[in-house]
């Protein structure tokens, strides 16, 4: 179990350090084109994702790395998922299934009530 | 806003907390954010620290995460709960007693002891006790969260500390690695609603995971009792903050 949580760990600190890098390009964009913190952002917009991180716009950059931000805690509880399968331990699979259950409805339901 | 998002990257990783108690007020007295603004940045902030600091922790066999994927379950089905019955219950009620629970749990803080478990550290074992208290206590932290906005750490981290036996330091350690579910279920929602702005939470967050990279690589070298001391200004800080809701 000791090796399996520094999977974890690894994965967790992985995935951060990836986010925090495209943060980092972001940011350095953002000050390489005077941009303000406090001018307001654009607003996420999934279609011209791709299109932003092409031509180098920071907007692409920050919200790919927040998306990757907020994904982290949930792939980590799929992550947790997978290997307590792998391990054969049914009671931490379901826990973990259920987590992910909660979760769904609870932003299932923020959205469908307003 | 780098500076001020290292800093609670640090105060959170170490305490097992979010930092959002930093970093809101932040944003909005000294940046003049909408509140709802700061509170999106601010989830984003705290998945940042339970990512950074739970990594951290988890590699170094400091957070259980068998226990911690326990309690946040039940953590999240209180949230979702508490979501559901907000309009049903008297805020300024609920705010009062939890003020008086802060306050009762910051004295049992101070008077309690570290004892035997200060060797889980060190790579002995130590016994979780009391598990169903834990699952009665997850789930109040929960309906609490949602219903007040206050982080679920500030009362996991008492529960598995006091109520169930666990060391302080593998308390805010597994507290760090919970917080983060129940905040990314509702920064979807804020993302979703257009309540996160890039511009200011990308900097801040660079600066959250800077702090609590820090902070979970240090957790270890500061003494136990500034880290109680330290929770038990944050149990009183928050008490005190609930005050004017209780008078309405």
């Amino acid at each position: 179990m000791t090796d399996f949580d520094r999977t974890i760990g690894r994965l967790l600190i992985g995935v951060t350090y990836a986010a925090t890098a495209l943060l980092a390009v972001g940011v350095v964009l953002m000050l390489a084109s005077a941009i303000s913190p406090l001018s307001g952002g654009p607003t996420l917009d999934i279609g011209s994702l791709a299109g932003d991180l092409a031509s180098l716009q920071p907007a692409g950059f920050l919200w790919l790395g927040l998306i990757a931000v907020i994904a982290t805690p949930i792939t980590r509880v799929v992550a947790a998922a997978i290997a307590f399968a792998i391990a054969d331990d049914r009671r931490m699979v379901l826990i973990a299934l259920a987590i992910l259950a909660v979760i769904a409805t609870s932003v299932a339901t923020a959205l469908l009530t307003g | 806003m780098m500076a001020g998002g290292a800093a609670a990257g640090m105060f959170g990783s170490l305490l097992g907390l979010g930092g959002g108690v930093l970093i809101v007020p932040l944003l909005t007295l000294v940046f003049g954010l909408e509140l709802r603004e700061a509170v999106g940045v601010s989830l984003v902030s705290v998945i940042m620290t339970s990512s950074v600091a739970a990594g951290v922790y988890l590699e170094r066999h400091v957070a259980d995460l068998r226990l911690g994927m326990r309690l946040e379950l039940f953590t999240a089905i209180g949230a979702l709960v508490g979501g559901s019955i907000a309009f049903l219950i008297d805020e300024r009620l609920l705010a009062l007693l939890f003020a008086g629970l802060l306050a009762y749990v910051a004295i049992s803080m101070l008077r309690s002891r570290e004892s035997s478990a200060r060797g889980a550290v060190e790579g002995t074992t130590y016994e979780v006790r009391n598990l169903p208290l834990g699952v009665v206590g997850a789930t109040g932290a929960g309906i609490v969260s949602a219903l007040l906005g206050v982080g679920g750490g500030i009362i996991k981290v008492p529960l598995m500390h006091l109520g169930m036996g666990v060391p302080l330091r593998v308390s805010t350690a597994t507290s760090n690695l919970m917080v983060g579910i129940t905040a990314a279920a509702s920064a979807v929602i804020y993302l979703i609603h257009g309540e996160v702005d890039p511009y200011v939470a990308g900097p801040t967050a660079i600066g959250v995971f800077l702090g609590a990279s820090a902070g979970s690589r240090i957790a270890h070298r500061v003494d136990l009792r500034v880290l109680r001391y330290l929770f038990v200004a944050v149990l009183l800080y928050t008490a005190v903050q609930m005050l004017p809701r209780v008078v309405g």
